[in-house]
């Protein structure tokens, strides 16, 4: 029973299942590029996703490999404690629905920047949020993609270079040709791949314990190291303070992922934003609760067993084992058939993820970078989308490069915390401001996503995980930087603002911008229409009237 | 098609967006939206961090069994995901009653401020 795994040899059912599924989305990418020919259909899909579509969709673009094998493994590991991260996953998307998913689809357009563009100097702010999102971009696609060369390793058996090149390919595929519009898909058939696999999952697993949680959590407890302290927090984190961290971070991190707020551009206006916020609530809270009966499914059907020790440090195979051992065992069909599956549905996850990843990534660079700052919007449609081709190949070769060179010993768990500890301390203070401050300016804006990227990124850098010779703040060394870089980069926008001299233009911006987010008002509501022709115009589509002009 | 030409074309189409900020359909909406989420992101806040914090300092208490084994931090944990649930269908709830007519409204006045009673059109609403 040791070696569980065929982690030399290649697994051709596991292929098999890849094959079809690439197929499928491929298919898809062909279907979507002869739709994919300006801006607003390379970026937003020519806002033309449903409010259900689009929860699947974010769903998709969410729920990563660090969640479906991560999150199950932490539980398998630490208990109770990994099952902190499925809550602050989840309730954080309270924060995206009150607070930024209607306002982000009334008031901007293809990317976070746009939000800051309407009242902030346009090449300073724009600037500054087109860093904020290519920071978090980096590491969390870098994190992916290690990810998913170790896991295609670990489960299909070809080499990791070859596993990070192939996912590279595919991802920059769906993105190059199909834009928004394939990722979208490729993110619906993978949330729908994912909770199916899921779910079947857990019911056989639910059916091994009389379909009673509470008798999985009791034997899960009896097969832990430690019995007496599985069910009970402080596993993994033992000081208080770093758990409030990680639970800040995640809470407002989300807020802050360009690729999610992305989405919201892609639906034709505020209530179906709104809606697929709840829908992605919905799909993502189930599954969460299945992966802890996965987590605990692990510990009480496979013990010690559901880990390779230090192969998998990180017991990110613990689901997949399980899948092997329910179904049969190793070198069972129904074994065999079972990993080959899981290992597919992990493949097309992190596809999805990846994809989203690089077109906000892309959007940052052709649309806020090179199109509103170094052509300052005097270039051509065509051009932003060429533009943006070519920045998501650049970018998705980078990310390959570093991944291969930083090899499987890249630790992908502190990068994906420090994706989100940037987003809360940079991206959300930033975007949360300029929404509600009437006085917010350009220069609070600079400094505050300044002040937030160098705060969680330095932390992180003398944090126990990176430096040897950790920072003490609190009295202890955080892993987790955001209960400091959080209110940093409120007090980098605060300073920044009152600091420098009034903007005018910031402060009558503000009202348009106010007026437009709030109500829809030139998103949804045609205004050329409705203010300038002496009747109200007939049925008019839903569409944003700012990209008609 | 840049963020710039657009502001200035939607500029030009007459609307006075600082009179659309002070009309008093707009300060309802406002009103409205103030009073309905800052008082639920004050409870999310406080039910998440509390649970959060239990977890930090009093693990013994999170660990307590309620029943055969089923503890004080899964039932608060699991409360976190049926808070979420609620509050998610709330929001919809009120966004389709009270906000959505009230954003109609301020709307409606801004690309009309004489106020006459002429609709704007929405267009198909997509659910």
């Amino acid at each position: 029973m040791a070696a569980l795994l065929p982690l030399a040899e290649v697994n051709v059912e596991a292929i098999a299942i890849f094959s079809v599924v690439v197929s499928i989305t491929l298919a898809i990418t062909y279907w979507a590029s002869k739709r994919t020919t300006d801006a607003t259909s390379f970026w937003a899909a020519g806002r033309g996703i449903t409010g259900v579509q689009n929860g699947f969709a974010i769903a998709g673009d969410y729920m990563s490999a660090a969640s479906f094998l991560g999150i199950a493994g932490l539980i398998f590991l630490f208990g109770f404690d990994g099952f902190l991260y499925s809550v602050g996953f989840l309730v954080a998307f309270l924060i995206v629905l009150y607070l930024l998913a209607e306002r982000m689809r009334n008031a901007g357009k293809f990317t976070m920047a746009d939000v800051f563009s309407f009242r902030l100097n346009e090449r300073p702010a724009r600037t500054a949020a087109a860093l904020g999102t290519l920071v978090v971009a980096a590491f969390y696609l870098i994190a992916q993609m290690v990810g998913a060369g170790a896991l295609i390793e670990a489960l299909v058996g070809i080499n990791f270079n070859l596993a990070v090149l192939i996912t590279g390919i595919f991802m920059l595929t769906y993105v190059i040709f199909g834009g928004m519009l394939a990722t979208t898909w490729v993110q619906i058939i993978k949330a729908v791949l994912l909770m199916t696999a899921t779910i079947v999952l857990s019911l056989i697993v639910l059916g091994k314990v009389g379909f009673n949680p509470v008798e999985l959590f009791n034997r899960a407890e009896a097969q832990a190291d430690d019995p007496s302290a599985y069910l009970t927090p402080g596993l993994r984190f033992t000081e208080p303070v770093d758990t409030i961290s990680l639970g800040l971070g995640l809470l407002l991190g989300t807020a802050g992922l360009p690729h999610i707020l992305m989405r919201f551009f892609t639906v034709p206006d505020a209530k179906a934003a709104r809606t697929s916020v709840v829908w992605a609530v919905g799909l993502i809270g189930t599954f969460y609760v299945m992966t802890t009966f996965l987590g605990f499914g692990a510990r009480a059907l496979l013990g010690e067993e559901g880990t390779t020790g230090n192969v998998d440090e990180a017991g990110n195979l613990a689901a997949p084992l399980l899948a092997q051992s329910v179904g049969g065992g190793e070198g069972s069909i129904g074994g065999d058939a079972f990993l080959a599956i899981i290992a597919a549905v992990a493949f097309a996850t992190i596809l999805a993820v990846v994809a989203g990843l690089v077109i906000s990534a892309s959007g940052a660079v052709a649309h806020d970078v090179w199109s509103n700052v170094v052509r300052k919007g005097r270039d051509s449609e065509h051009e932003e989308v060429y533009v943006a081709r070519i920045a998501a190949g650049v970018i998705g070769a980078i990310a390959i490069t570093i991944a291969i060179i930083g090899g499987s010993d890249l630790n992908v768990s502190y990068m994906v915390g420090l994706a989100f500890a940037v987003a809360a301390s940079a991206n959300f203070p930033a975007l949360l401001l300029a929404l509600t401050w009437r006085r917010f300016n350009t220069t609070g804006a600079v400094t505050g996503v300044l002040t937030g990227v160098v705060s969680s990124v330095g932390l992180v850098l003398l944090g126990p995980d990176v430096s040897s010779n950790p920072l003490e703040l609190f009295g202890v060394s955080l892993t987790q930087p955001a209960i400091v870089s959080v209110p940093l980069g409120f007090l980098g926008c605060y300073l920044g603002t009152v600091l420098s001299r009034e903007e005018s233009r910031a402060e009558r911006g503000f009202n348009e911008l106010q007026v437009r987010a709030e109500t829809g008002l030139g998103a949804e509501i045609p205004i050329e229409g409705a203010g300038l022709r002496a009747q109200a115009p007939k049925r008019k589509p839903v569409t944003a009237a700012r990209d008609e002009g | 098609m840049a963020a710039t030409t657009d502001r200035d074309s939607s500029s030009a189409s007459g609307v006075d967006w600082d009179a659309a900020a002070k009309s008093p359909e707009f300060q309802e909406l406002l009103r409205k939206r103030r009073s309905f989420v800052v008082p639920v992101l004050g409870f999310v806040f406080v039910w998440y961090f509390g649970f959060i914090a239990l977890a930090g300092y009093a693990p013994d208490f999170m660990g307590e069994s309620i029943y055969q084994g089923f503890t004080v931090g899964y039932l608060l944990a699991l409360s976190q995901f049926v808070m979420t649930w609620f509050l998610g269908w709330l929001y919809l709830r009120q966004a389709d009653r009270v906000f959505d007519p009230l954003a109609r409204r301020a709307a409606e006045r801004a690309v009309k401020p004489a106020g006459t009673a002429e609709t704007v059109d929405r267009g198909e609403e997509t659910s």
